[in-house]
């Protein structure tokens, strides 16, 4: 069964990747840049992709050689109420929604809660908590490592996040941990030592 | 094994058991395909990430089987424990028993767990995978055009697009596990197979039809914490696959209650079995944002008596929610957790941050008893700051 549909599978995906390019872009190093619809600026020391496809309203995602692979995702100020990133089934698997009165040790607790759900596994860990000032603020950072259902690929991952008027603010990486994680981490870590937050409203 | 069974339509009594003949091999083609695929997912399910390696909880699994179908009959049983909070179990037609950590939390006694186990054997010893395997082949295909769907959805960057990506993977594991789900027919012919187990067993009947009621009331709680309409249990969707559980729980009550017959629970020899996991698998059910079906649950689990690992996740499960009123609830699960177990450093915690976000003044004091009971806490430096 599997024999017949492959062929098929190959060709069609042969015709598709030609014509688009699904708003993908290439970020320019050593550029100052806002990012996730936000007033949240970078400046990465090297170039990244920017994927066309969000998480979700105030977030975006950057990759090196692919998503999956090493994934830098911003959230420019999720407000009170709102999910990290979009549902996966509102009705059957609701995520957990970011609150403004919550404490920065809150933070790394609806991440997991998050993920956990999203990608259907029980295998998350926080590693390491640690405070931080990010976007000149009290901040938190934070390790995970995690693993998605049905896939043997252990994920490491870090990020940083503070709450800045009421809005949840983060930068977060996450990479295979076979040599993906440790090659990346330097370049997601430029970014963000030049994270700030502009007084500039959304574009 | 005998090779074929008369079809059970409901209200047939329970079966005498079938003659077991052990080292089954598969025959023709389709079977000796599906068990070779059953082979190579189980090669990779031994060395799984996602297996609890404990050989302890894994033999008394085992033993529940055995104490279950009989000694010759749970030979062929190899058992896996999965670290999946939700509620199932399934045997594949190589004799591989999948166990979810989430049903082992929700069984109250080793009946209960026994009836399941049992009724997943049952679908074994009836090669209803076979039947379902010829029926269903052209679920192999629906599994690789997900796979491209997905890929089109992404590289065409419309909406949800990302999640299409990120959901691929569920979409495959979605489709083998409906290569193996049985008929409803199927289900029932299991049900009444399994009840037969436990007759000759040293099990309490009406375990079976327990779990089933209270399965029906914590999807019932989730469901109204969700503000979504209960499930109707009275009727069956065409799609259905397994009978309405209503229906269900009646017939094995039914069942049960014509055998005539009492039996052990093993209460108590449950509890100690799963205690070393008890409250992982706690944890991992508060993670899965479902406050009224995972309350419901322990309620269920402490009865009469709170215990102070319970209280705890309790705390944990309120404070995760959040709102004004279950910050306060939650401080006074972790106060009571601690008057039991004074030397419960967790529960200092969760009752410092839930008073902290609350603005008790109190937070100051308890955070403070956290790190002096933990000096080498992982949040240390966090909590400290906190505390400035």
């Amino acid at each position: 069964m599997k024999r017949m549909a492959f062929p098929i599978a190959v060709a069609l995906m042969a015709t598709m990747a030609a014509p688009v390019q699904a708003g993908n872009k290439l970020i320019a190093k050593q550029q100052k840049v806002a990012v996730a619809k936000s007033a949240l600026t970078v400046m990465p020391d090297r170039e990244w992709n920017k994927m066309g496809a969000r998480p979700g309203r105030n977030s975006e995602t950057w990759t090196i050689d692919g998503d999956g692979l090493n994934d830098v995702t911003f959230y420019g100020g999720i407000e009170n109420d709102r999910t990290l990133f979009r549902e996966v089934s509102k009705k059957t698997k609701p995520l957990p929604h970011f609150s403004s009165t919550m404490l920065l040790t809150d933070l790394p607790s609806l991440f997991e809660n998050s993920y956990t759900i999203a990608l259907d596994t029980q295998l998350m860990t926080i590693d390491a908590v640690e405070p931080t000032t990010f976007l000149g603020a009290k901040g938190i950072k934070f390790s995970f490592t995690f693993t998605r259902a049905g896939e043997e690929v252990r994920r490491k991952g870090e990020a940083s996040a503070a709450i800045v008027g009421g809005k949840l603010y983060m930068i977060t990486f996450e990479a295979p941990d076979v040599y993906y994680y440790a090659r990346d981490l330097p370049a997601y870590r430029a970014i963000v030592s030049t994270a700030t937050l502009g007084t500039r409203g959304p574009k | 094994m005998t090779a074929t069974h008369p079809a059970l339509a409901k209200g047939d009594t329970v079966p005498a058991l079938p003659t077991y003949s052990a080292a089954y091999q598969p025959q023709g083609v389709d079977e000796r395909g599906l068990w070779m695929e059953m082979d190579e997912a189980e090669r990779a399910m031994r060395d799984s990430i996602a297996v609890i390696n404990d050989p302890k909880l894994i033999q008394y699994v085992r033993e529940v089987v055995c104490r279950t179908v009989g000694e010759d009959r749970c030979r062929t049983v190899r058992v896996y424990i999965v670290r999946d909070a939700s509620f199932n179990a399934s045997m594949a037609p190589n004799g591989m028993m999948l166990v979810n950590t989430g049903l082992l939390l929700r069984a109250r006694d080793e009946a209960e767990l026994a009836s399941v186990l049992g009724h997943e054997f049952a679908h074994f010893e009836l090669r209803h995978s076979l039947t379902g395997f010829k029926q269903r082949r052209t679920a192999g295909d629906i599994f690789a055009w997900a796979g491209v769907a997905a890929m089109g959805a992404y590289r065409y960057g419309g909406t949800g697009a990302y999640q299409a990506m990120r959901t691929a993977q569920s979409v495959q594991i979605g489709a083998v596990r409906s290569v193996y789900s049985n008929s409803r027919e199927q289900e029932r012919q299991a049900d009444l197979l399994s009840m037969a187990y436990l007759r000759t067993s040293p099990y309490d009947p009406h375990c079976f039809s327990r779990i089933w009621n209270r399965l029906m009331d914590e999807a019932d709680a989730t469901a109204h914490g969700r503000k979504q309409r209960s499930t109707r249990y009275d009727r069956v969707s065409f799609f259905a696959t397994h009978p309405t559980d209503l229906e269900r729980a009646s017939y094995l009550r039914t069942i049960a209650d014509g055998m005539n017959k009492t039996g052990e629970d093993d209460a108590d020899r449950y509890r100690t079995a799963l205690a070393p996991w008890r409250s992982q698998m706690l944890a991992d059910q508060i993670k899965l944002n479902d406050f009224e079906g995972t309350d419901y649950l322990l309620k269920g689990l402490a009865g009469d008596i709170w215990t102070a690992p319970l209280l705890y996740a309790r705390g944990e499960l309120y404070r995760t929610r959040g709102n004004p009123r279950d910050l306060i609830a939650a401080a006074s699960f972790y106060r009571a957790a601690i008057s039991q177990d004074p030397a419960n450093a967790e529960a200092y915690r969760g009752m410092g941050l839930a008073q902290m976000r609350s603005r008790d003044p109190g937070a100051v004091e308890t955070l403070n008893t956290y790190l002096k009971m933990k000096p080498d806490a992982p949040d240390r430096a966090m909590i400290s700051t906190l505390l400035q």
